[in-house]
């Protein structure tokens, strides 16, 4: 742990600096919503990654809250605090909802529930239409609900700043939970349920904390993104939003939190930044996740470690 | 207004193909012992080279047929080897690396024939009885999976068969008595894909073709997996034709995109009614 502190801190010294040095606005809005990816896939590493439950639905809990607040916001005329507070509570129960129906299933029929219940929500909204308080047009489908936000046009420093204060906080926040004691008993449940089980650890209620924690940050990750877009739209609950969490998660080695977020916010700048169209990006993604899963199962960043740790050991340098 | 009956007609018939797909999906399941997800980009596969041989001139559903199992064949060959069977003791390496795949290929087909839906003509119906036409695309889809079908009961049941019967369920006997495992799996990977993207090549003319098309017969066959195993080709068959017809009167009733809705709640409640699933996913190790 020791030995990442300085690029860690490097890093945030340089997020910090890059608007101040004069970033284009094109560059600005990547990172903004960078952060905010980031901190949705750290979420997903929560569930998929320190407790091991291959979940395939998470954007379930990041569209729950968008459009939580695009809809109390829009349509029933609540401010957008009390909305937030709503979405909040609303996505971490879809996640307690989600937790206690996969609590007794095992491996890829968790993947196969947490999809079809993803894709379940996918397909009610799109053909859900909401007739516009204000008359004249509809909401819904694929267009989306738009939110209505107590600023009229944010500014991208303050959006960057308060996303990137956002990433910070989530991430520092999640970290703390997966290296807790309720933490430990997650890796223990994913190393192997038996043996959890045979210790005493009641595995289903801590499989739907897991889901739990882990609905309550993709959550906050979704009210960020909806004060910052200003729209929920179908793209919120897709599958492939789901299968980009795992796919960050997997490429950044599944269960450190650190190497999911870092492995979403460097990714997602390079190809957004770099103006690759949406299909292309999913396409190099999902062809990414392929070549990371068969040549190194532990993630990029794992296999970085282990050569690290094997380079120390033959040279008699101490083993953190 | 569509007859009833007419829609309980063209729900036989996509019911009877799907069985073809899903028959598939329960060798994979019993012989290499992985949940696919990536079965459903085969079915969009066969679909979409139906789709380019009718622009070029072609509609013989057989010429589709036989092209589409070729080529998902190779893919299914190449998928397996090189991926499927290397990581196949990793749960989480199956999942998300075949969903993966059929995102590769939905990307891919978005990039290579647009976002929007495409079709091909279905071609003079064969008769009509009652006001109920017997289209083309029907009779020639329910005699060539049942014919499929057919041969892979049979297939399964002479000695030919009996290699995947017994790594299904004696897998350690099998490599003793020096069955190739790996080939096997490897070939019934492909074999499997083969049989998905008939099916969707078979449907092509009564479906609109999109990218993301796969992922109803995928659902539907997963549930027939899930429901019945591989063991009992008929089984697979009458839920497949029971699932179709389901999916094609919710979509009367309601709205098309409620066929996938309804199949969705299927498999979360199947899932929630039976969270034991199938011992033969199990390779060997608790999750």
């Amino acid at each position: 742990m020791r030995n990442t502190t300085g690029a860690l801190a490097l890093g945030a010294g340089l997020l910090l600096l890059l608007p101040l040095a004069g970033l284009d606005p094109f560059l600005l809005d990547v990172l903004t919503s960078g952060f905010l990816l980031a901190s949705y896939v750290g979420s997903w590493d929560i569930v998929g990654g320190v407790a091991g439950q291959i979940s395939l639905g998470h954007a379930l809990f990041f569209g729950t809250a968008t459009y939580s607040c695009a809809l109390l916001t829009s349509l029933a005329g609540w401010p957008f605090a009390a909305a937030a507070v709503a979405a909040l509570l609303l996505s971490t129960g879809a996640a307690a909802v989600v937790g206690t129906m996969s609590a007794r299933l095992k491996g890829p029929f968790i993947a196969l529930l947490t999809l079809a219940l993803g894709e379940l929500a996918h397909e009610v909204m799109i053909g859900q239409t909401f007739f516009s308080p204000r008359g004249a047009y509809s909401w819904g489908g694929e267009g989306g609900v738009p939110v209505a936000l107590p600023w009229d046009a944010p500014s991208p420093w303050a959006a960057y700043y308060g996303a990137l204060l956002f990433l910070f906080v989530s991430a520092w926040g999640m970290r703390r939970i997966a290296l807790s004691r309720e933490g430990l008993i997650w890796t223990a449940i994913s190393g192997s349920e038996l043996t959890a089980r045979a210790s005493g650890v009641d595995v289903a209620r801590h499989k739907r904390r897991a889901f739990v924690a882990a609905g309550l940050f993709a959550g906050a990750a979704g009210v960020g993104f909806a004060a910052y877009v200003g729209r929920a739209t179908t793209t919120d609950l897709s599958l492939e939003l789901s299968f980009q969490a795992a796919t960050f998660a997997a490429i950044g080695g599944r269960g450190t939190i650190a190497g999911p977020v870092l492995a979403a916010l460097i990714l997602h700048a390079l190809f957004q930044g770099a103006g690759v169209p949406p299909a292309a990006r999913v396409f190099l993604y999902a062809l990414a996740l392929l070549l990371v899963l068969r040549f190194f199962p532990a993630g990029v960043a794992g296999a970085l470690r282990e050569r690290l740790r094997a380079r120390k050991m033959i040279s008699g340098g101490a083993i953190r | 207004m569509i007859p009833f009956a007419q829609v309980i007609l063209d729900g036989l018939f996509t019911g009877a193909t799907y069985a073809l797909m899903a028959a598939g999906l329960a060798l994979i399941l019993g012989v290499v012992k992985v949940v696919n997800l990536s079965h459903g980009a085969f079915f969009s596969l066969g679909a979409y080279v139906a789709y380019v041989l009718s622009t070029k001139g072609v509609s013989n559903p057989a010429a589709a047929v036989l092209l589409a199992c070729v080529i998902a064949f190779a893919f299914g060959v190449f998928l397996g080897k090189s991926f499927i069977n290397p990581v196949r003791s990793h749960p989480f390496s199956v999942a998300v690396g075949s969903l993966g795949f059929a995102i590769l290929f939905e990307q891919a087909a978005q990039m290579l024939w647009g976002p929007h839906p495409v079709s091909i003509g279905s071609g003079p119906p064969w008769g009509e009885l009652s006001g109920v036409v017997v289209r083309r695309w029907g009779a020639v889809s329910l005699l060539a999976s049942a014919g499929i079908l057919g041969g892979l009961a049979l297939f399964l049941s002479s000695r030919w068969g009996l290699p995947l019967k017994l790594i299904s369920e004696e897998e350690e006997v099998a490599g003793s008595v020096g069955i190739d495992v790996e080939k096997i799996r490897v070939l019934t990977f492909g074999f499997a894909s083969a049989t998905a993207a008939a099916a969707g090549a078979l449907l092509a003319p009564a479906t609109s073709i999109t990218p993301t098309m796969g992922r109803v017969p995928l659902i539907l066959s997963l549930i027939v997996v899930i429901a019945s195993g591989m063991e009992n080709v008929l089984t697979i068959f009458l839920l497949a034709v029971g699932l179709g017809l389901l999916s094609n009167i919710s979509a009367y009733l309601l709205a098309p995109q409620w066929s996938y809705v309804s199949l969705l709640t299927v498999i979360s409640l199947l899932l929630l009614l039976r969270p034991a699933g199938l011992s033969a996913t199990d390779p060997g190790r608790d999750y």
